[in-house]
Formats: C-alpha cells, structure tokens, sequence
C-alpha cells in the first residue's frame, strides 16, 4: 500500500533549517516516522469521511517555496479586535510564531510559560502528530502551579494569514495545571487572506490531582483555510474538565479530543456545536479512555448543516478492564437544513469492565413543522420561526460553554453565522 | 367578524368538511361540539393557516378580507389566535421570548411600537397571577416538560397576552383537573368583550357550564348539522351525537 507522505528531501531541508529550542534529535525522529507513516487516508477507519488530499496539495507546494518566500503580514486590526473583545491572558501564534509583542505580558507568577525544551514529553505518536513535531515553530510550555487559582482567561489565539501563497503553520502547546490549581482556557483560531492555508495544531494539557480546567475553543478560520487540531487531556485523581468547542469557519476542519482518564474521581465534560454550509467539511472526533472508575464523562456534540456542507461526529468511549463506576453518556443531535448536506455520526461503545454506565443517543432531522406552525400562530413569518427555531437547536449546547464571559461573543458569532446559513438559502 | 361559507376541505383523498357554513359576530361565544373525527379540529387548523390541508371549496372571510390570502402569521397579527389542542414543545425558546416575539410582531402590525421590558414583564405576571401559573414559566422553554394542564394555561396565558379579536380555543377543556378547568374558563371569560369572538371546540359539556355560550353548533360529517343556545349542549350531554347524526341524515 502505497504512503501518502511528503517530498522527503524537502521536507529535510525544512526541519534543518529550523533551529529554536526543539532538540533537532526529536525533530528527526518525527520527521522520520513520519516519512514512513504518511498522512493519514480515508482507508484508515478513522479517517474514513475525512480526505487530506487538499491539505497534503498546501503542504507540498509550500515545502516548494518555503525557503526564499518572505513572511506573511499579519492583519493585526483582526487581532486586536479579538484581544479588546475578550478579556484574557493572551498569547499569539502567528503563522506558527509565538508573537512576543502582540502577547500579552505575563503578569501572574502563578503562570509560568516557557520553551517547549521545558516539555517532560512531547508526543509524537500520530502522524500529524509526528509532522507538527517536525515542523513546529515556538512550541511553548504553560505550567500553572500547585494549588493556583487563575481567574482571568488563558487566551491561546492562532493567526495565520495566507494571501499570496500557501502556506502550512505547526504551533504546539503543552499545559499542565499542576495539583489543586485551576484555570480556564480559550483556544481561539482565526485566519485571513485568500491563498490556501493548511494549520496544524497539537495540544496536550495534563491535569495534577484535584486540578479544574474550564476550555472553550472557538474555530472560526476563513473560509479558504483548513485545519486539523488535536486537544489531549490527561486526568489524574480528582481532576475535572468542562470543554466547549465552536466550530463555524474554515473549508475543512478536523478536531480529535482525546481525554484520557488515569485515575479515580474525575469527571469530564465536553460539548460542542458544528455549523456548516457551502462545501465546508468539520468533522469532530472524540475518544474518551475510562482507565480507572469511578468517573464520569458526558459529552453533548451538535451540529447545523446547510448547502453541500459534510459533517462527521465519531464520539468513542472506551471503559477499560477493572475501570469499574465509570459512567460514560454521548449525545449527538444533527439539524440538516439542506437535502444535499450530510452527516455521519458514530457513537462507538467499548466496555471491557462490569459495573458501568453508558449511554449513548445520536439524531439527524430537519426542523420540526409543527413547532414552525405554531411560531406562526403567533404572528412570527416563516424564515423568522425557523431562525427561533435553528437558534434554540444550537443555544442548547452553547449553554453548556463554561466560561461564562465568552457568552456574549459566541452568541454574536452564531448570531452572524445564521445570518450566512440564511443568505446561503435564499441565493 | 368571521364568515364561513360552504367551505370544502380535504387531506390527502380523505374529505373533511362538506360544505361548512358558520358566521360569528363581535362579542359572540361559539361553541363548535360533535364527535371524534367530524372535522372540529381541521376546522380550527384551516382557520389558522395549516397548510397540510387542501381547501376545495368555499371561503373564509376574516372582517371582509379573504383569509386564504393570508399567511398564518398574517392571520395572527390580524388577531386570529389558535389555542392548540397538542401544544408544541420547543426546548430552547422560552416562553417569555416567544410571548414577547408574539406581542411585538401584533404590535408592529398594527403600528404600534414595541412593548416596553418592565411594562411585558408587569403584564406577564398579572395574568399569570390569574391563571395560577408560577412567574417561573416564563424562563422555561415553551411548553418544555409542562404537564398537559400547565400546556394549556400557558395557552391561556398567550391569549391573554396577545387580546386577539377572535380566539379559537381546540379543546383547551380536555384533559384539565376542575382547578384547571376553572382557571382556563376564568381566563377566557375575562376575555369576553363587545369587541372579540371566542370559537370553543369542545367535546363535553363541562367548560359551557363556566364559559357560557350564545351559539352552539354540532358538526357531523363535514357539516354543522344543528345549531342552537346552550340547551343543545345539555340535550347532547343526555342523548349522545347519534341524534344528531339521525337527523341530519333523514
């Protein structure tokens, strides 16, 4: 079987002309498995409905003309609006580059952010993975120390811009809330430009014992620019995580969030809303290992499709052998506003323990006409009731977004994304 | 106000009403009785607007203007308004969004600017208060979880809010323990004005003794088949709709 793989040799001649604090020797071995692994193809089960081929066009046309292309100019307006919106900690990732001046100053001794040679482990274990390895730019490192309580956002905004050429940017995080601590994240991604952009971003956050994480990651790149992300999260004793994710832009997008549960005690919670239209692709994998019980996961993923737009939910929990008092719930609900879009939903159950709870339930409809004639009674005309309508679908879930101050902003944002859903009905 | 004439109704290949003929004035209570199926239901419905029924025959007209031309949310800032004999649960919306959604889209119709926030909120109360429904309703998704006597105040309580001029009200009676049924019927008797016609759709008699009717028409077949005051309802009580059936029949 053929691998779908990179040039190897100008891929090389990258990864050595990056030097930074990655120790070159991990960079290698990335780049090595990765050479021999390749990208992952819609023959692997879990990239069954999601196709590269686009993302591995970007890459190899930006490895062609990596070397002597000046960098991008970044739209800093779209910045700063962002950073004047949310009141956050924040640190930029421009095209891949800690951006030191557009980042906010660290002013609580609570937070330490440091190099990525500061890492106890940098995985490479996935292909994507392996290639963000390779090619990372600043990787950084963010340790909350024991028993800190941080109350003011950590904002983690990822800016790309694109407007001449292609290019490709490989930003790694990794995050330790160290035991008793706790802190709320906001993983932010925005892009510009009209040139295709391919964003690969890997981040593995640990949780000490009894630790709290509050995340909401918003997705909202143009609409020529596709990502794949990747959140790991590993859960010690006690340790809870309540996520949100929002994904709205972007012409092709691939999320897995993986939570890793370790130890007795933790209870992890993570939802999210999808909403596509056009030709967009979101797919959102979720994998959940219940290692040790009790503990609880629950999970609550929702989407919105319209035009020819495809979307994947592939949630997995997986109770391992002894992991007895887990207690594992999925829910994926899907409005389909278009006959031509499509969705494939897949709860996957795997128990190998004996006293478990699990539950899972996956929907796909249209909006109901008996709600939308009601509405109508009541003097609302028909486009306005199927906005309620669609609103209320997605409000259930946004809801559940933790961080209460990011409220106001994602309303607006699905507020602007149904006006899109709408114009694209009518045109 | 409302004048039916001979109208003609089907779904699918199935005919419903068969040439229905009513008029009801201002200030008029009418109570619409008669067996399951006869059309009492789809009557209310093609009044509203529904579009799973095909008119076939004969007009509506709505204070002399043709109802068909009108969507149902043009009937309804007319001041049609449905009470729904299943009222729709919509998880997400709450109740206090839609009555205001509902008051305003009446109001801009009628060149009137939107309902103040305190004003909404001190009316809302109010009625509530009358109907004896907890001020908590107003924060939950409509009709989310209600059992099927809160459904139907909270039908009550929209009616009261929006002072439709003709009120249709499906079988807002069935299902209501005797607590519910006499805070519905106070609510649609605080209603009763010169100005305003109330349709009750009814299968017994028991609401006509808080809600008094000056018509009451049996439907049988797809027809009114005897009209009267409100002693009809007690003969129907009595004897059944077979009567009624015989009747129209010989």
């Amino acid at each position: 079987m053929s691998v779908i793989s990179l040039q190897p040799d100008a891929l090389s001649r990258v990864v050595d002309s990056l030097s930074g604090e990655t120790p070159s020797e991990l960079r290698q071995r990335a780049m090595q498995q990765f050479i021999k692994r390749g990208f992952p193809t819609t023959r692997d089960e879990n990239w069954k409905y999601s196709d590269l081929s686009n993302i591995v066009d970007i890459s190899e046309r930006w490895l062609a003309q990596v070397d002597d292309a000046p960098l991008e100019a970044l739209d800093e307006t779209q910045i700063r609006e962002i950073q004047a919106s949310i009141d956050a900690t924040w640190l930029v990732f421009a095209n891949g580059h800690l951006h030191k001046e557009l980042s906010s100053a660290l002013t609580a001794a609570a937070i330490s952010v440091t190099g990525i040679d500061d890492a106890t482990d940098i995985s490479i274990d996935e292909p994507l993975a392996d290639l963000n390895a390779a090619l990372m730019t600043d990787g950084i490192v963010i340790r909350i120390g024991e028993n800190e309580r941080i109350k003011k956002p950590v904002g983690l905004l990822f800016v790309d811009r694109a407007a001449s050429r292609p290019l490709t940017s490989h930003a790694r995080v990794v995050v330790s809330l160290d035991s008793g601590s706790s802190a709320r994240f906001i993983e932010y991604h925005v892009s510009s430009g009209d040139a295709n952009h391919y964003s690969n971003v890997v981040i593995d956050v640990t949780l000490g014992n009894g630790a709290e994480l509050d995340y909401v990651r918003i997705q909202n790149r143009g609409r020529n620019h596709s990502q794949t992300q990747r959140l790991s999260v590993r859960l010690e004793k006690d340790s809870s995580i309540r996520h949100f994710g929002m994904d709205l832009g972007g012409v092709f997008t691939r999320n897995d969030l993986n939570i890793d549960i370790v130890a007795a005690g933790v209870s992890a919670e993570f939802n999210g809303l999808y909403i596509g239209s056009d030709k967009q692709h979101i797919d959102n994998h979720t994998r959940v290992d219940h290692r040790v019980g009790p503990a609880t996961s629950v999970q609550e993923y929702r989407g919105i499709m319209s035009g020819r737009s495809r979307c994947v939910w592939n949630g997995k929990a997986i109770v391992h052998k002894g992991a007895d008092g887990s207690d594992a719930t999925q829910t994926n609900h899907n409005l389909l506003l278009s006959k031509h879009s499509e969705i494939n939903a897949k709860p996957q159950l795997e128990i190998y323990a004996d006293e478990v709870k699990c539950a899972h339930g996956t929907t796909v409809g249209q909006l109901n006409d008996n709600a939308l004639f009601y509405l109508q009674t009541r003097g609302l005309d028909r486009q306005e009731a199927k906005r309620v309508l669609t609103r209320a679908f997605a409000t259930t879930v946004v809801e559940k977004s933790p961080i209460v101050e990011l409220r106001q902003l994602i309303a607006s944002q699905l507020e602007a994304r149904l006006d899109e859903l709408d114009d694209g009905d009518s045109a | 106000m409302l004048d039916i004439t001979n109208l003609e109704v089907r779904t699918g290949d199935t005919d419903i009403l068969r040439g229905l003929s009513l008029s009801v004035k201002a200030g008029e209570v009418h109570a619409i009785m008669g067996p399951n199926g006869s059309g009492k239901s789809t009557l209310a419905q093609v009044i509203a607007g529904h579009d799973a029924y095909e008119v076939t025959g004969g007009s509506i007209t709505f204070n002399g203007n043709d109802l068909f031309d009108l969507e149902p949310e043009e009937r309804a800032r007319e001041g049609i308004f449905l009470g729904f004999q299943y009222p729709v649960e919509i998880p997400g919306v709450n109740n206090a969004y839609l009555l205001k959604a509902a008051m305003n889209a009446r109001r801009k119709h009628q060149g009137l600017p939107e309902i103040d926030a305190f004003e909404f909120l001190k009316l809302a109360r109010e009625k509530m208060a009358t109907l004896g429904m907890d001020p908590k309703f107003l924060n939950r998704g409509v009709n989310e979880g209600f059992s099927g006597g809160e459904k139907k105040r909270n039908e009550i309580l929209q009616m009261a809010m929006l002072e439709p001029r003709l009120a249709i009200l499906d079988e807002t009676d069935s299902g209501l323990d005797i607590d519910a049924m006499k805070a519905v019927a106070g609510g649609i008797n605080a209603l009763r004005s010169p100005d305003r016609a109330i349709i009750l759709i009814t299968h017994y008699q028991r609401l006509l003794e808080y809600v008094e009717p000056d018509f009451v028409h049996v439907l049988s077949e797809g027809r009114i088949a005897r009209s009267g005051d409100k002693s009809l309802a007690l003969k129907l009580e009595e004897q059944g709709y077979e009567w009624v059936r015989e009747a129209a029949s010989a």
